[in-house]
C-alpha cells in the first residue's frame, strides 16, 4: 500500500515541480494558446480536488463516512462572504479565519461524536448529514450571517502582473489544492496514515495495540475541516455571490463523494483523478444540453462503482499503469487524428473513460480475493460463543451434562481432570511481582451479571489457564483486563495503574495485549506490516523501518517468517491465529491474553501452537490463556483459574484445581449433587 | 423540513391552547414520520441495509398517487391499489440487487445514496421541479377538518395519523404473532443460526424489503394528500426520519411510533415557541442526547438488539 521513505522524499521535490508546472499554464497562458474558459474549467477541477481531498482524509483514510462536506464548504464560504463581502476585511485574512472556524467546528463535532463509545460508522455518517442542514438554517435566519438574500463578493485586489481575475482565481485554487493534496500525502506516509488505515480495518484491535484512536480520528477530522473551509473561501470567490442554496446543498456532498470513490478512497491521488473526470464529464454534459441528466449519471456512477469497483480507479491504475496511460493517450490521439466530431475536450473525456474502463476491468485479480474470507465462518460452530453479552443469557452448561470442553477434546475424556504428567513447576507467587490485580471486579450488561466479585492476581512468569463453561465470563474478563470494557464495580490494576483512569490504548502501553477469538487482521496491510503496526505504536514509539525489522523477529518466533509479504486474506485460520499472537507480542506486553487462540485447529496445529506459546513464555512474558481444551491447559498452565457463572470457582495449581469437587461438578453437571 | 402547519407565531401572547394545539398537531404529523421511519428501521435492523432509496420510494409513491388521482379522477386513497403492489415490487427488486452484490452496511449507505439521487432527479425530470398538488375536486380530504373545542385538526393529518398507527400496529402484531414474523426476528438476531434452522434469508429479505416498499407507498400517498410535492423534499425528510429511527431503536417498529410522536411534538413546540428555524436544532440535539444516554434507542428494551 505505502512504499516507504523513498516515495516520501520523491514527493518532496515532485510536489513543488508539479505545482510550478501547473502555474505556468496561467502565467504563460497567452503564449500557450490556452483559452480563459479552459482555465476556468481547470479552476473547477482544482476546487473539486480540494473538497474531495478534504473528504478523503477523513472518510477515505479512516473509514468514517461523512455526508457533511457542505458544512465546511459553507462555513468557509460564509466566513469570507461576511467578513470580506460585507465588512471589507482582507480576503487573505478571511481564509485564515475560515480555517480556524472550521477547525473549531470539527473539534466540536469530533469531540462529541468520537467520545461516544457506541458510535458506529453509520451513525456518524447520519450525524454529519444533519450538520449542513443546521448550519444552513442558521445562516438563512440569522441577519448577521445572511438573512436570506445572499451576499455578493467583489473582486479582491491582487498583483497586476498576474493578469485577469480568472488567472488569479486559478493560482489561488492551485496553491490551496496543492497544499491539500500535499497534506493528504504527508498524512498517509506518516504514522497517522498507518494509524488511520488500522482504524479503518479494525478499530478495536488498533486501540488494543496502543493506537490513540480518538486522537488520530480527531486529527483527520480537523485536517479535513481546515482544508474544506479554506476551499470554501476560494469557492465563495469563484461563485461571486454566496447563498445558502449554493453552499449548503446536498448535491455538493454527492459530487465530492463520487470524485473520491471514483478515484480511490485509500490513495492520496484518488480524489485528484476523480475530480478531473467528474468535472470534465459535468462540463461536457452541460455543453451538450444534458444538464437534467447530470445528477442521474453521477448518482448512477456512484451506485455502480460501489457495487463493481469499490476500490476506485487508483488501485486499477497502480495495477496496470502503462496500459491505462497508453489507452488514454492512444484513444485521444486516434480521435484527434481521425478528426472525430466534437472538441478536443470531448476526445480527452472519451480517452479517460476508456482508460477508466481498462483500470477497473476485473482481470485475474478476482480469484485470489474470493477464496480466503469465507474461512472464519467455518470456525464459528466449533469455537464456543463465549463472547460475553450475547451468550450470558443463553442456557449455561447445566443443560449439556457432558460439558462442551470435555467433548471437544478426546484425550481429556479418558483422564478427564488430571493434569498430564510432565508439569511445568508452578511459579512461586509469593516471590514474583504482581503484574495485574483484579479487586472485587463486577461487570453487568443491562440485567445480565457477566462477572461478579472477581478477585485475582497475575504474577510475572506465570501461565494462567482461564477455564470455565460457556457463558462463565472468560471473554468478558479478558476485555476488562485489556481495558476495552470498564468494570461496573471494583478495580483492575495494571502495573499499579487503575484501568479506569487509563484510555484503552494506554492500557496497552501499561503492558497488556490480547488476541481475538476470531482473528481480526488489518486487511489492507501485509503480515509484516500487521506486526510492525504493533511495534510502531507500542510503549516506545518507533519508526517504520525499525518496526519492520523488529516485526521479523516476532514473526520468526511464531513461525510466520515465510509469509511476511502476504496479505491476511491469503492466510489460513491457523496462520491467522499465529498472526494474532505475533501482533500481540509485538506490543511487547508484560501480560499476553490469549482468547481461545487455538480454537478450531487440528491436533497437529494445536501442538505447534502450544510450542509457540511455550517459546513466548520462555522469552519472559506472563500469559493468560482462555482455552476449552483441558489437555492444552494442563500442558501449559502453571496455575488454573476456573470461572463459573461470573465468579471465581477455584484458583490454584492445576493438579489441585482439577480435582476440586466443585470444579468437577461445574464441568460434568450438577445432577449428582443437586437431584 | 416538512414543517407542521402552525400559524400565528407572530403574536407572542402566551396561550396554553396554542401550545396544546401545536403539540397535538406535531404528534399527529409524527405518526406519518414514524411510518416513513418504520420501513427504514426494519431494513436497517433486519437486513443490515441502510436503504436511502426508501425516501425515493416514498417520493415516487407520492407522485404516483398525485398522477393517478389527477388523471383518472379517483379517490387518492384508492390509488393504493396500484401503488402498494408497484412499490412492493420495487423494494423487492432493489433488495434482490443488494443481496446479489453482498454490500456491507456502510457501502449500502453510499450505494443507495447514489440510487436516491437518480430517483429524485428522474422524478424531477418527469414531473418538473415545481410544486405539484392535487386539486380540491380530486382530493376531497384537502379542505375538511375536525374541531374539538378550540382545537382544530385538518382531516388529512388525522387520516395520515390513523393509517400510520394502524399499519405500524399491524406490523408489530405480525412480527410477534405470525410464523414469518418470528422467523424474521430470529433472522435479525443471528443470521447464521437462523439459517441453520432452515430460514431462507433471500426470501425473507425480499419479503421484508417488499413490505417496506409497500409502507413507502402508503406514506407517499399520505404526503400527496396533505402537502404540495417537490422532488427535493426527499432530502429534507432525512433529518427528522433518521432522528425517529435512531431514537426509536434501530429495527424496533413500535419504538419508531413512540419516537415519531415525541419528535413531532417537540419540534412543533419549538417552532411555535421560537421559530421554525429551531426545528433542526431540536431534532439534532435529540439524536445526540439519545446517543449519549441510550445508544440502543430511547424505546428499546434493555438487552434488546
Amino acid at each position: 500500500m505505502r512504499a516507504g521513505r523513498s516515495a516520501f522524499t520523491t514527493g518532496l521535490w515532485a510536489f513543488p515541480l508539479a505545482t510550478a508546472g501547473l502555474a505556468v499554464l496561467s502565467l504563460y497562458r497567452e503564449s500557450l494558446g490556452l483559452q480563459v474558459s479552459h482555465l476556468s474549467l481547470l479552476t473547477l477541477v482544482l476546487i473539486g480536488t480540494i473538497q474531495a481531498t478534504s473528504w478523503n482524509i477523513l472518510s477515505g483514510f479512516s473509514g468514517y463516512f461523512s455526508f457533511g462536506q457542505a458544512a465546511y464548504l459553507g462555513t468557509g464560504a460564509y466566513t469570507t462572504a461576511v467578513l470580506y463581502g460585507r465588512h471589507g476585511v482582507s480576503f487573505y485574512l478571511t481564509i485564515a479565519v475560515a480555517a480556524g472556524l472550521c477547525a473549531v467546528l470539527a473539534l466540536a463535532i469530533g469531540g462529541l461524536a468520537f467520545r461516544l463509545r457506541s458510535l458506529r460508522g453509520e451513525i456518524f455518517a447520519l450525524l454529519t448529514l444533519a450538520v449542513p442542514f443546521i448550519l444552513g438554517a442558521l445562516a438563512r435566519t440569522s441577519r448577521a450571517i445572511d438573512g436570506g438574500q445572499g451576499i455578493p463578493l467583489a473582486v479582491p485586489s491582487f498583483p497586476a502582473q498576474i493578469g485577469l481575475f480568472q488567472d488569479f482565481l486559478y493560482l489561488v485554487s492551485l496553491l490551496v489544492a496543492a497544499g491539500a493534496v500535499w497534506a493528504a500525502f504527508a498524512i498517509i506516509y506518516s504514522r497517522s496514515g498507518w494509524a488511520l488505515a488500522a482504524i479503518r480495518d479494525a478499530e478495536n484491535v488498533a486501540e488494543g495495540l496502543g493506537v490513540a484512536t480518538f486522537q488520530y480520528k480527531l486529527l483527520a477530522l480537523v485536517a479535513s475541516a481546515v482544508i474544506g473551509g479554506v476551499g470554501g473561501s476560494v469557492f465563495a470567490l469563484y461563485i461571486g455571490f454566496v447563498t445558502v442554496e449554493s453552499v449548503f446543498n446536498l448535491n455538493f456532498p454527492l459530487f465530492v463523494i463520487v470524485m473520491s470513490v471514483l478515484g480511490g478512497r485509500t490513495h492520496w491521488l484518488g480524489p485528484v483523478i476523480g475530480a478531473i473526470l467528474v468535472v470534465l464529464l459535468q462540463n461536457r454534459l452541460a455543453s451538450s444540453h444534458f444538464e437534467s441528466w447530470q445528477l442521474i449519471i453521477l448518482g448512477g456512477i456512484l451506485a455502480i462503482l460501489i457495487a463493481v469497483a469499490p476500490d476506485g480507479l487508483m488501485s486499477g491504475v497502480r495495477r496496470r499503469p502503462w496500459p491505462v496511460l497508453g489507452v488514454l493517450l492512444g484513444t485521444t490521439l486516434i480521435l484527434w487524428l481521425a478528426r472525430a466530431p466534437g472538441q478536443p475536450l470531448d476526445w480527452i473525456l472519451i480517452g479517460m473513460l476508456v482508460a477508466a474502463a481498462v483500470a477497473v476491468w476485473p482481470g485475474r485479480r478476482r480469484r485470489a480475493q474470493s477464496i480466503a474470507p469465507a474461512e472464519p465462518v467455518d470456525v464459528e460452530p466449533s469455537s464456543p460463543r463465549s463472547s460475553a453479552p450475547a451468550t450470558a443469557g443463553s442456557p449455561p452448561f447445566v443443560s449439556t451434562p457432558t460439558g462442551a470442553p470435555a467433548s471437544a477434546s478426546p484425550t481429556s475424556e479418558s483422564t478427564p481432570l488430571t493434569p498430564a504428567a510432565p508439569q511445568a513447576t508452578p511459579a512461586a507467587p509469593a516471590t514474583a511481582a504482581v503484574l495485574v490485580e483484579c479487586r472485587k471486579v463486577a461487570r453487568y450488561f443491562g440485567g445480565v451479571h457477566a462477572l461478579e466479585d472477581v478477585t485475582l492476581r497475575i504474577h510475572e512468569r506465570e501461565i494462567v489457564g482461564l477455564v470455565g463453561p460457556n457463558g462463565s465470563g472468560k471473554t468478558t474478563l479478558i476485555s476488562l483486563l485489556c481495558g476495552s470494557l470498564r468494570p461496573t464495580r471494583g478495580h483492575i490494576l495494571v502495573a499499579g495503574h487503575d484501568t479506569r483512569a487509563l484510555a484503552p490504548h494506554r492500557v496497552a502501553h501499561a503492558g497488556i495485549a490480547r488476541t481475538y477469538q476470531i482473528p481480526q487482521p488489518f486487511a489492507s496491510m501485509t503480515v509484516r506490516d500487521n506486526v510492525a503496526m504493533a511495534v510502531m505504536f507500542g510503549r516506545v514509539p518507533s519508526r517504520l523501518t525499525q518496526a519492520r525489522a523488529r516485526a521479523e523477529q516476532h514473526m520468526e518466533l511464531v513461525g510466520l517468517g515465510h509469509l511476511a509479504g502476504a496479505l491476511p486474506s491469503a492466510l489460513n485460520l491457523h496462520q491467522r491465529q499465529l498472526l494474532e499472537i505475533a501482533r500481540a507480542l509485538a506490543a511487547e506486553p508484560k501480560v499476553l491474553l490469549l482468547d481461545e487462540a487455538l480454537a478450531g485447529l487440528n491436533p497437529a496445529e494445536i501442538d505447534s501452537a502450544v510450542e509457540v506459546v511455550r517459546r513466548v513464555h520462555r522469552a519472559g512474558t506472563a500469559i493468560v490463556i482462555v482455552e476449552h481444551l483441558l489437555r492444552v491447559v494442563n500442558q501449559l498452565a502453571t496455575r488454573v483459574v476456573v470461572l463459573d457463572r461470573g465468579t471465581v470457582l477455584a484458583d490454584g495449581a492445576p493438579r489441585t484445581v482439577m480435582s476440586d469437587p466443585a470444579v468437577i461438578q461445574a464441568y460434568l453437571g450438577r445432577s449428582g449433587a443437586r437431584a | 423540513m416538512a414543517g407542521p402547519a402552525v400559524h400565528g407565531s407572530d403574536h407572542r401572547r402566551w396561550s396554553f391552547m396554542k401550545f396544546l394545539q401545536a403539540a397535538l398537531t406535531g404528534m399527529l404529523l409524527g405518526g406519518l414520520h414514524a411510518l416513513m421511519a418504520a420501513g427504514l428501521s426494519l431494513s436497517w435492523g433486519v437486513l443490515r441495509i441502510i436503504n436511502l432509496t426508501h425516501f425515493g420510494l416514498i417520493l415516487i409513491g407520492a407522485y404516483l398517487t398525485f398522477q393517478i388521482a389527477s388523471s383518472w379522477h379517483i379517490d387518492p386513497i384508492l390509488t393504493l391499489v396500484v401503488t402498494v403492489p408497484a412499490l412492493f415490487a420495487a423494494g423487492a427488486v432493489l433488495q434482490w440487487g443488494f443481496d446479489r452484490l453482498a454490500v456491507t452496511e456502510l457501502n449500502s449507505l453510499l450505494l443507495s445514496f447514489g440510487l436516491l439521487v437518480v430517483m429524485v432527479q428522474a422524478v424531477s425530470n418527469i414531473w418538473t421541479a415545481d410544486f405539484q398538488q392535487m386539486t380540491t375536486d380530486v382530493n376531497p380530504y384537502a379542505t375538511g377538518s375536525l374541531s374539538v373545542g378550540r382545537l382544530v385538526f385538518p382531516s388529512t393529518t388525522l387520516i395520515a395519523f390513523a393509517l400510520s398507527v394502524v399499519i405500524i400496529g399491524g406490523g408489530h402484531q405480525a412480527l410477534h404473532r405470525t410464523f414469518i414474523g418470528r422467523a424474521l426476528r430470529a433472522f435479525a438476531m443471528d443470521r447464521t443460526v437462523a439459517a441453520a434452522f432452515g430460514i431462507d434469508h433471500r426470501r425473507i429479505s425480499i419479503l421484508v424489503a417488499g413490505i417496506a416498499g409497500g409502507s413507502a407507498a402508503v406514506a407517499g400517498m399520505l404526503f400527496a394528500l396533505s402537502t404540495a410535492l417537490t422532488p427535493f423534499t426527499a432530502f429534507e425528510w432525512f433529518g427528522i426520519v433518521f432522528a425517529v429511527v435512531i431514537l426509536g431503536g434501530i429495527g424496533n417498529v413500535v419504538g419508531t411510533l413512540l419516537a415519531g410522536l415525541l419528535v413531532g411534538a417537540l419540534s412543533s413546540l419549538a417552532s411555535v415557541i421560537h421559530s421554525p428555524a429551531t426545528e433542526p436544532f431540536v431534532v439534532f440535539s435529540l439524536i445526540v442526547v439519545a446517543l449519549l444516554v441510550r445508544p440502543q434507542g430511547l424505546f428499546a428494551r434493555a438487552g434488546g438488539h
